[in-house]
Order: structure tokens, then C-alpha cells, then sequence
């Protein structure tokens, strides 16, 4: 559905996306995923065909690059900033970003409707969207980027600043919109939202990509070990460890006698690496500005 | 997209900006309503502060002739409800301010106006009042002719009900009966018979007079009854052609100085729209459409066009109605304002582009803006400007504006005249639309 090849971009002496490849299939949904400045945002202006790339190539759908007023037709984006008018309601909001679409009339109010039901607006259509919460203008935001039905949707941090039941009903959203085969880009900083929704993921730091696979994949490969903490009282001991529980059971059986009558266990607690032990393993711990 | 699609797209692009003009209250308030207050506010001022009389007919009368009839007749036509009256001793100067609209019309009662008088029964002529009258006042000048023939015959019932005066215009009219060569004994017999009928009527008349006054009751009756189709005074009216060196009221002149406002307004306001537009995202929302940014950029124009046109012919509509500004060639008029509304519009291009930030381009748009205004005829009409000033004025799209709105208002400039403001203006847009359009293009995609 999309396919992106050797994607370079430089903003003077930075490259920003430095040679970046990926092919995000049919039905999808891939996460893209990687620190503040690391070129997700970049990455996708250029899938959208907002920026060109200096060099490389973007291939939507086999139609060729979204340059095209054709292939950006099947393109729906929802971006990280509020693009929305505050000074209309939700319906006009919608009402205007379909007729851009070319959508009019009856099929127009339909998909309005349809766009407005699925992110739960419905029964605030009326109100001007500079009244909604912050997370009802996300929901807002999704549905703008539906409303012309697109096969290829991009979605750049949708839940980012929103309350749990608004990041909630974006996530039951998104997960509706992948099982009617839709092909879903989503950007977060959310690795639990990227592990819960994502069947791929792509970490991407410096202008490059520095993995794609499944989350079970990335966390087989770049995870690192699982870490057993075993507590005796308030003294925690901690055990890297491949076998989590041949660990816990040797620190039951057998080992420790002498500290087993002053010091019983108290507690065990398995830390399994996850995304994010993927995500901090391959990008660092320093803090990015 | 098919052409269509495209035209319905940049529609609704227009249509929602208009709608976000409307609903931001600062941006409708400085883009429609400031400019009316402003230039009402300045009409006031200019006119004198409101001590002018207002809703009146501005009347001017020469009185040549001093005689005692004259002086009723322009007495009774200074005491007239509606009409406001100067009185000239100079026909040519009260011709004058006919020329430069500052008079509807001026009446001139002729020298002779009395011995005409006195010579009608021995004539059957009458005094012949002239009138001259601005040909662009219609209405006002069928109600004037009106009023002079209701004063001639009030003026000949008063002479009827003067005895004396009535005695002489018989014994005028018997002395020129008794001369007159050509008329034969027999019809001099029945004229001076019918003169003393009349002289007996006339010695009646005064007696029921002297009565009815005695009783309290108003004079009635007498000769002036019964002579609709007759008229003592011929009133011939010319048309002056104006002369359109000036301004006929002071709304004239703040009328042009509002729509420097109203267009500031509709500038600011757009431009700040697209500043907004790119920060939001709503921009780069436009930007993935599938629409060109052909499309993008003929919507916000659009949205632009309509709300300049809006404003100027808001002002002009005001204008017209309530304080009597001239509209003489309404299509040059919509010349005007078409090419005032599409120079702005690449203006606004031309600035809303320049920054990227919202604060950036709207507070450095506004700053370019307020400066053009001023030089252009914003605070102080650039026909009373210092020459250097008028000069320098050459440089703002607003002094273009005003030029054109003059020129199809009270300059009443010809249509040839009128395409060098026009033409300028023209000029001022398509290159700004151009510049603004090349960098909105390459903006976008740097974006």
C-alpha cells in the first residue's frame, strides 16, 4: 500500500530522514515510533507529498508518489496539530473538508454523519469546535481525515494530550478502521498504545530506520534480558536473567539457605522487556531536546 | 478532480473563511463596522460638526427687482417648508454653487418682475422667473417648480385683494386699449365695459373685505378662484451642467476615506486567516487535499474579493442613502471598487505569505498596512494632502482606491480618466497575487 525507498531529506547541514526504507502492506497498521527530532514527522510529510524528497521515492498504493492530486485522493491525514476551525462547528468542519474532497450532496451528509458517529461527535455536531475538550477535537481531527474514505490513513500522534476515555474511544476507532482493511501509519510516544494496536513497528532515530518488525520480534531481538526481582523484606534483590522462571525457582529451592530463616521472600516481581526496553535499547537514555 | 469539483472546493474554502470573518467579532467589527463609524464620524466632522441643516433643500435667490411684489414673492419663497434659502445679489455666483452642487437650484426673480406684473391684463404676459437647477436633483426640482407656481398665483391673489395695485393694472390695461391702433371701436366698447365690471367687482370685493375683517373671517372668494389653467408668473427652468471639481458634502469626501478602512480591515483580517491557517494546520490540511494550490489560493482570494466588495459597496449603499452621496455612473462606480477589491486581494497574498508565523506575518501585515493607509487618504483626504504628501501617497494601493472611488463619485471622471486608478490598481494586484502566489507555492512545499 505503501512503499517507501531510500527516503532522503536534508534541512541544511541535518539530514533529517536519512535513507529510509519501509513497505507497509494492505490492512496494516504499522507503528512508527522514535524520540522528538528523530524524523517521523518528516517521514511523513514526505508519504503524504507535503515535502519532496531530495532523494528517493514514494509509491502509494502502486499509483506512484502522492505529488499526484490523484493518488493524495486516497490519503487521509490526521496530523499531530489541531487541524481543525475553531470557529465552526464540528458538521461545517466536516462539511468543508469533504468538499475538498469533491464529496457534495447526499453522499457528503452520509459520510459526515458516518465520520462523525464513529469518533461519538454525533450528538455535539452543532457546536462550534472551539467549545469541544481537547480530546472531542481529536476525535474531531480522526474524523476529518476520514471523511473521504480513504484506504491509507496517517495517523500522527492522535491521542497525544487527551483524556483516557477520548484515547480510548481513538483506539477502539483505529482498531475499527484496521478490521475493514483499512492501512493504518500511526505515530506515538505511547508504546503501549504501539504494542496494543500495531501488527508492525518501526523505530526510527536520526533519520533512520533502526528496525521494523513485530513487537515480538523487536523485543526477541533488541529487548535484552527479563529482570527478577526478589524482595525479602525492604531489601530487593534484582536478577538479569533469560529464564525468568528457572531464576525464581532457584531462588526458592535453593539458593540462599542461610538467608531463607532471617530474610523469607517476600516478593517476586518479573520484569519482561517490552517496546519500550526495545524503544530505550536502541535510541538511548539522554535526554532529546 | 474534474473542474467542477475543483470550483466547489475553492467555494467552500471562501465560503468558511467568510464564515471565520463573520464569527471572529474584532475581525466583522474592524472590517465592516469601524470603517462606517469612521467615516460617518469624519462626514460629521468635516460638514461642520452637524451645525449644517440636514434634510432641507438648499435654495438660492437673486432678487433683482426691489419692488414691493418682488419682495413678497421672495419672501414667500425663502419662508418655504423643506427648502433652506441663501440669497445671492450675483446671478453667476448663485449659478456658481448651482455648478458645484452646493445648491439644488437658485431662482432668479428679473428686474422686470414688477412691470410685467402690473402689465398683465394689458398683456396677458406675466413675469418669467428663471430657474437653474442641478440636473442630478430630479426630484427636487419638480417639487421646487411646483412650490414657484403656487407662490405666483398666492402672489397675484394678494395683488387682487390690493385694490390700488389692482387699479392700476386696469387703468394700464384701459390706457393701452384706448391706444391700440388696431382694435376697432365696437371690441374697444365691449374691453372697457368688461373693465368696469371688474373695477365694480373690485370696489365690492373690498367692501366684503372690510366686512368679513371686521367680522374675524379670512378673506374669500375674489378673482384669483376658478383659474386653474392660467399662470401670472411663467417659470422657465435651465439646466446647469455641473461642474465636478468638488465634493457636494462632506460625505462625499469621507466615503472614500471608510473604504481605505474597510479594505485595511478586509487585509488584515485575510491576512491574519491564512497566518492562522498555517499554524493550526488547517493549511497543511489543504495541503494533502487533492486540491491544487491553484485551488487553495483562488479560494482564499475569492473569500478575500467578496469581503472587500462587500465592505465598499456596504459603505457606498450607507453613503447613498443617508448622507446623499452621488452615484452618477454606477458601473463606473462598480469599475472602481471590482478593480479597488482585486488590487487588494494580491496585497493580501502578497502579505499574508511573507511571514510564516502567525504573529509574524499578521502583526508585520498590520504594521505595512496601517502605513499604506495613512499615506493613501486613511486619516486625511489625499486631495487636501501637501503636494509632497499627494506625491508620495502615489506609493500606497489605498490612494489608488480613493482616486477610483472619486472619480466614479463626485470627480465624475470619464471612463477614460478613470482607467488610470483602475489600471493601477490592476497592476498592484497582479503582481502581488503573482509574487504572493510563487511563495505560497514554494512555501508549501518547504513546509
Amino acid at each position: 500500500m505503501l512503499r517507501l525507498t531510500d527516503l532522503r531529506k536534508s534541512f541544511g547541514p541535518i539530514a533529517a530522514v536519512d535513507g529510509v526504507s519501509l513497505e507497509v502492506h494492505r490492512g496494516e497498521v504499522f507503528g512508527l515510533l522514535g524520540p522528538n527530532g528523530a524524523g517521523k514527522s518528516t517521514t511523513i510529510s514526505m508519504a503524504v507529498g507535503l515535502l519532496a524528497p531530495d532523494s528517493g521515492s514514494v509509491d502509494v498504493n502502486s499509483q506512484g508518489p502522492p505529488t499526484s492530486h490523484r493518488v493524495r485522493a486516497h490519503i487521509g491525514v490526521a496530523t499531530q496539530a489541531l487541524a481543525i476551525y475553531d470557529q465552526l462547528t464540528g458538521l461545517e468542519n466536516l462539511r468543508m473538508f469533504g468538499r475538498l474532497y469533491g464529496l457534495s450532496g447526499t453522499t457528503l451528509a452520509k459520510r459526515v454523519e458516518h465520520a462523525l458517529d464513529l469518533v461519538g461527535l454525533l450528538p455535539r455536531a452543532k457546536d462550534l469546535a472551539g467549545g469541544y475538550s481537547g480530546g472531542m477535537k481529536r476525535r474531531l481531527n480522526l474524523a476529518a481525515a476520514l471523511i473521504h474514505d480513504p484506504p491509507l490513513l496517517l495517523l500522527d500522534e492522535p491521542t497525544a494530550g487527551v483524556d483516557p476515555q477520548s484515547r480510548n474511544n481513538i483506539l477502539d476507532t483505529v482498531r475499527e478502521l484496521a478490521k475493514q482493511g483499512r492501512t493504518i501509519i500511526y505515530t506515538t510516544h505511547y508504546m503501549e498504545e504501539a504494542q496494543r494496536l500495531c501488527d508492525r513497528v518501526g523505530i526510527i532515530d536520526k533519520g533512520r530506520l533502526l528496525c521494523v518488525g513485530t513487537v515480538d520480534e523487536l523485543v526477541r531481538t533488541h529487548g535484552g534480558t527479563s529482570l527478577v526481582r526478589v524482595s525479602r523484606g525492604e531489601h530487593e534483590d534484582a536478577i538479569e536473567t533469560d529464564d525468568p522462571l528457572r531464576t525464581i525457582e532457584t531462588a526458592i529451592t535453593h539458593g540462599r539457605d542461610t538467608q531463607a530463616a532471617t530474610h523469607p521472600i517476600t516478593g517476586i516481581r518479573i520484569d519482561r522487556p517490552d517496546l519500550e526496553s526495545v524503544f530505550l535499547a536502541l535510541t538511548g537514555r539522554r535526554l532529546r531536546d | 478532480m474534474n473542474i467542477l469539483q475543483s470550483i466547489s472546493a475553492a467555494v467552500a474554502i471562501a465560503v468558511t473563511d467568510l464564515k471565520l470573518l463573520l464569527r471572529d467579532k474584532l475581525d466583522a467589527f474592524f472590517t465592516f463596522v469601524f470603517p462606517l463609524i469612521f467615516a460617518i464620524f469624519f462626514g460629521w466632522v468635516f460638514g461642520g460638526a452637524g451645525g449644517g441643516e440636514t434634510g432641507k433643500i438648499e435654495l438660492g435667490i437673486v432678487q433683482l427687482d426691489k419692488s414691493a411684489s418682488a419682495t413678497a414673492f421672495a419672501d414667500d419663497l425663502a419662508k418655504l417648508d423643506g427648502f433652506h434659502v441663501t440669497r445671492f445679489d450675483d446671478v453667476a455666483k448663485a449659478q456658481d454653487k448651482v455648478r458645484k452642487g452646493e445648491l439644488v437650484a437658485c431662482v432668479v426673480i428679473p428686474e422686470d418682475f414688477n412691470a410685467k406684473f402690473e402689465d398683465l391684463f394689458a398683456t396677458g404676459a406675466g413675469p418669467t422667473v428663471r430657474g437653474y437647477v442641478d440636473p442630478s436633483r430630479r426630484g427636487e426640482t419638480g417639487l421646487l417648480e411646483g412650490r414657484l407656481t403656487e407662490l405666483a398665483f398666492k402672489g397675484m391673489t394678494r395683488s387682487f385683494s390690493n385694490t390700488d395695485s389692482m387699479k392700476k393694472q386696469l387703468a394700464k390695461a384701459r390706457e393701452s386699449i384706448e391706444k391700440s391702433k388696431d382694435t376697432d371701436p365696437s371690441r374697444k366698447f365691449v374691453f372697457n365695459t368688461f373693465l368696469t365690471g371688474i373695477e365694480g367687482l373690485l370696489a365690492d370685493n373690498a367692501r366684503r373685505a372690510a366686512k368679513d375683517a371686521g367680522g374675524g373671517k379670512a378673506p374669500s372668494g375674489g378673482l384669483g378662484a376658478g383659474m386653474d389653467n392660467f399662470r401670472p408668473v411663467k417659470i422657465e427652468l435651465e439646466q446647469l451642467k455641473r461642474d465636478s471639481n468638488g465634493p457636494t458634502n462632506s460625505y462625499e469626501v469621507s466615503l472614500p476615506q471608510g473604504i481605505v478602512w474597510g479594505l485595511m480591515g478586509c487585509v488584515t483580517a485575510f491576512v491574519g486567516t491564512l497566518a492562522v491557517d498555517r499554524q493550526r494546520g488547517t493549511l497543511v490540511r489543504l495541503m494533502c487535499s487533492p486540491l491544487s494550490t491553484s485551488t487553495i489560493i483562488a479560494g482564499k482570494s475569492l473569500a478575500g474579493f467578496v469581503s472587500c466588495m462587500a465592505v465598499q459597496w456596504l459603505l457606498i449603499g450607507v453613503f447613498a442613502f443617508a448622507f446623499k452621496v452621488r452615484v452618477p455612473e454606477p458601473l463606473m462606480l462598480l469599475l472602481a471598487t471590482t478593480c479597488a477589491s482585486l488590487g487588494f486581494v494580491g496585497l493580501m497574498m502578497f502579505l499574508a505569505v511573507m511571514g510564516r508565523a502567525s504573529d509574524g506575518s499578521g502583526g508585520m501585515g498590520r504594521a505595512v498596512v496601517l502605513v499604506l493607509a495613512m499615506i493613501g487618504g486613511g486619516t486625511i483626504p489625499v486631495f487636501i494632502m501637501p503636494k509632497i504628501m499627494q506625491t508620495i501617497s502615489g506609493i500606497s494601493p489605498f490612494s489608488w482606491a480613493v482616486r477610483a472611488v472619486e472619480g466614479a463619485t463626485w470627480r465624475s471622471m470619464s471612463l477614460s480618466e478613470i482607467m488610470l486608478p483602475c489600471g493601477v490598481l490592476l497592476a498592484i494586484g497582479a503582481v502581488g497575487f503573482t509574487l504572493g502566489a510563487m511563495m505560497f507555492r514554494r512555501n508549501a512545499s518547504a513546509h
